[in-house]
């Protein structure tokens, strides 16, 4: 038994009064010695106990990376990764590890957990700054051939990239068809450079691209070219579209200007480079007041983005802090770096100026009861109680629904709450059209939304090759 | 992968005529969809009604309003390509026989639209009325740009007189409704006469559908900027529109939200004209 370290060797981070000023990324991740030495902490649980594993939507061989880290052999551990994850510059980045994998981890339970995000991040970017990746691109790389089978992913977000991704390296001929002019669905437009820095997620696509998948952007599929006409050509369809559109809020003054939802604001901010404006052509406007309103990694990212636009920032949420739903990081991010936080205030009303834009909003103080919701999150009643905030900007971060435009095609079934209807097999309604991410899930998180991509390649697989013997 | 443009020309003093190789979008569009373009890298995007799709290419026209249809216009030639170029966007009108179809526009987007949607009506077998409002008579089309082949009547009014019925297309609509001359009608072009339009239809029942034209990022559904009141509902102009029942419309919202970037857009367009001076373009 090796001797337990309990408490993680932690990350370099950019000072908060410094990152505030910029959209460069916050944590610097591990060097290679600081890396070694966290590596060290695990315990090295066995493959068939090992919490960790079970605890990754992907089923990452954890323990294995983490041992040839230890070694100082980071091919040795890109190889292992890449068998189950093909992106863990970002995974590593975005995941909630705390619920996932760091959650289960057997340090934790006495110390803190073994810091697995971030060793996963670091082998990607260590390999990729050393050139390591190209040659394992190489032995992952299979020629993709039509004859194998064709597959049309649509959307290129985690899900469509995970599925295409997997496909490709299985020898199949991949074509993902995006209706933005980036792929990365969440990944280019929600999720703020200074988690993720585009040029990350720039080379995590390329390396798609090199696997052998080809990328349209400008195509929405059900206007640009529809489910039926993508059967026609392609053996079989992955939909990964996501949940795009945003939930708003069901009250007075909600057409008022300046008041975004999390998704126009943060597409503006980081797909289009508002805040290059006006180098760059998108304006965006938040003045001295943003008041963001939700408590998920979204509302973080808003809030945090508003903040290096230069505005004072105070996140309202109807619950309590023990029910935010964002990472723990971020949190500790957006309060190191000024955003404050407000409990128990529940939206009623937008105030708006003779202008038609919103300058307060004005809620409902809430107060919890013992009883617990189906989430187990305590239930909350209004007071009759009101307060208002004053707001020259307004951000709506409630969450979102998926996206209707492909929800239309015939004969595609989908839920009550709009998410696609599948089978185990994460088939749809229709024969050969397989979904998966938050297209079937409502709102997850991106490496749920992997998992799906991973799981729907092997039934697209298993669906081709049996269709092929079929016809023979 | 880039969008060439493949032909350009000068529709008045105010407005453009430019036609991009698009494939994708040409293939499926139909009347009442639009399309979305980024001109360039730092380019914003942009959502514009298509005036023609064929060959592979869709015509659209433009006016010199803000900055990057200024650009489009001074720094883009034939040959040039655009960076991005998305759609068709939104759904199609109904096109079937209604009888006397009335298309009215007011301004550059609905003259592109009037073309578009009167061909489809006319080849569905309806009469077709179009109505093309221009301020002076140097802001009126060229013959080859107006919807008059597509018409069985067309009308030109210009705000002055100087050519056509003086007046605005409201004032020939009026007409018309009191010849009982109207079974539907379509407009777009300027909000305000839009909203105008709406009343002046509502007592008579005449089914009146117009563009609603709101600002918008992604026009896939995915930003709710271009939200509007419909019907008590909130609906997004890019996904369920952009043409809608106009007297469901909430115009006054919808007159509010469209001004929503007024000075930023003011900022970029002076910023862009005094380089444009500076480098002796205009």
């Amino acid at each position: 038994m090796p001797k337990l370290i309990k408490e993680r060797v932690p990350t370099p981070e950019r000072p908060p009064e410094e990152r505030v000023r910029d959209f460069n990324e916050v944590n610097l991740g591990y060097t290679f010695e600081l890396a070694k030495q966290e590596a060290e902490r695990c315990l090295q649980c066995p493959v068939e106990y090992a919490p960790c594993i079970k605890g990754c939507p992907v089923h990452i061989n954890i323990p294995a990376f983490i041992a040839k880290i230890k070694e100082g052999d980071v091919k040795g551990a890109l190889r292992i990764i890449w068998n189950d994850n093909t992106l863990p510059a970002i995974t590593g980045r975005v995941c909630p590890q705390e619920d996932q994998c760091e959650g289960a981890c057997v340090v934790g339970k006495v110390g803190t957990a073994v810091n697995i995000g971030k060793l996963e991040r670091f082998v990607a970017d260590y390999a990729r700054e050393h050139g390591i990746e190209d040659e394992l691109l190489q032995e992952f790389a299979r020629e993709c051939s039509e004859k194998k089978g064709k597959v049309a992913v649509v959307g290129a977000g985690p899900a469509g990239l995970t599925c295409a991704g997997e496909l490709a390296k299985m020898g199949y001929r991949v074509t993902i068809f995006e209706a933005l002019h980036k792929p990365g669905g969440v990944l280019a437009y929600g999720i703020p450079e200074f988690r993720l820095p585009k040029e990350i997620l720039d080379h995590e696509l390329d390396k798609l691209k090199r696997l052998g998948v080809e990328i349209k952007t400008d195509h929405l599929v059900g206007r640009t070219v529809t489910i039926e006409e993508l059967l026609g050509e392609y053996d079989a369809v992955f939909i990964g579209t996501g949940a795009g559109t945003p939930r708003l809020l069901n009250i007075p003054g909600i057409l008022l200007g300046r008041i975004y939802s999390a998704n126009e604001f943060l597409t503006r901010v980081n797909l289009m480079k508002a805040y290059e404006f006006p180098e760059y052509d998108t304006p965006i406007h938040v003045g001295e007041k943003v008041v963001v309103i939700g408590a998920g990694n979204t509302a973080m990212d808003a809030a945090r983005s508003a903040l290096r636009l230069g505005a004072d920032v105070t996140i309202a949420y109807r619950r309590g802090r023990e029910d935010m739903t964002a990472r723990i990081e971020e949190i500790h991010h957006a309060e190191e770096e000024g955003v404050k936080f407000e409990f128990f205030l529940n939206p009623v009303e937008f105030i708006g100026d003779e202008n038609g834009r919103v300058k307060a909003v004005k809620f409902e103080k809430m107060r919890p009861l013992e009883e617990r919701d189906r989430k187990g999150k305590r239930k909350i009643v209004g007071t009759g109680e009101y307060v208002t905030l004053e707001a020259t900007t307004v951000i709506i971060a409630i969450g979102l629904e998926p996206n209707k435009i492909i929800t239309e095609t015939p004969g595609l079934k989908t839920n009550p709450n709009g998410t696609l209807v599948v089978d185990e097999n994460l088939m749809t309604s229709i024969p050969g059209v397989f979904a998966g991410g938050d297209a079937i899930r409502g709102e997850a998180t991106v490496i749920l939304a992997m998992g799906d991509g991973k799981r729907a390649a092997k039934a697209i697989c298993d669906y081709i090759e049996k269709k092929a013997k079929a016809e023979a | 992968m880039g969008y060439k443009i493949t032909a350009k020309a000068d529709l008045s003093p105010i407005d453009y005529f430019v036609e991009v190789e698009a494939p994708h979008v040409a293939k499926a569009w139909k009347p009442g969809q639009f399309v979305v373009f980024i001109v360039h890298e730092k380019g914003e995007r942009v959502p514009m009604s298509v005036y023609k799709a064929e060959n592979g290419r869709i015509g659209m026209f433009i006016r010199k309003l803000g900055k990057t249809s200024l650009q489009l216009y001074y720094e883009y030639s034939v040959g040039d390509e655009l960076w991005s170029f998305v759609g068709p966007l939104g759904k199609p009108i109904k096109v079937k026989n209604y009888g006397n179809v009335v298309f009215a526009s007011d301004a550059v987007c609905g003259q592109a639209e009037n073309y578009a949607t009167l061909k489809a009506m006319k080849e569905a077998g309806n009469y077709t009325i179009s109505i093309q409002s221009f301020e002076n008579k140097a802001n009126v089309y060229p013959e080859e740009f107006l919807a008059k082949p597509v018409a069985d009547e067309h009308y030109i009014t210009t705000d002055d007189g100087s050519v056509g019925i003086k007046g605005n297309y409201l004032d020939v609509v009026k007409e018309l409704i009191e010849k009982d001359r109207v079974d539907i009608i379509f407009a777009g072009g300027k909000l305000g006469t839009l909203a105008k339009l709406a009343e002046l239809t509502r007592p008579y029942g005449i089914p009146t559908i117009t563009t609603v034209r709101q600002i918008m990022v992604d026009g896939t559904g995915m930003c709710g900027s271009c939200r509007i009141l419909y019907g008590n509902e909130i609906k997004f102009a890019c996904r369920d529109g952009p043409m809608f029942d106009a007297h469901k419309v909430d115009w006054a919202d919808v007159l509010k939200r469209a001004e929503r970037f007024k000075e930023q857009e003011q900022l970029a367009k002076e910023r862009y004209l005094e380089e444009l001076r500076a480098r002796g373009v205009i």
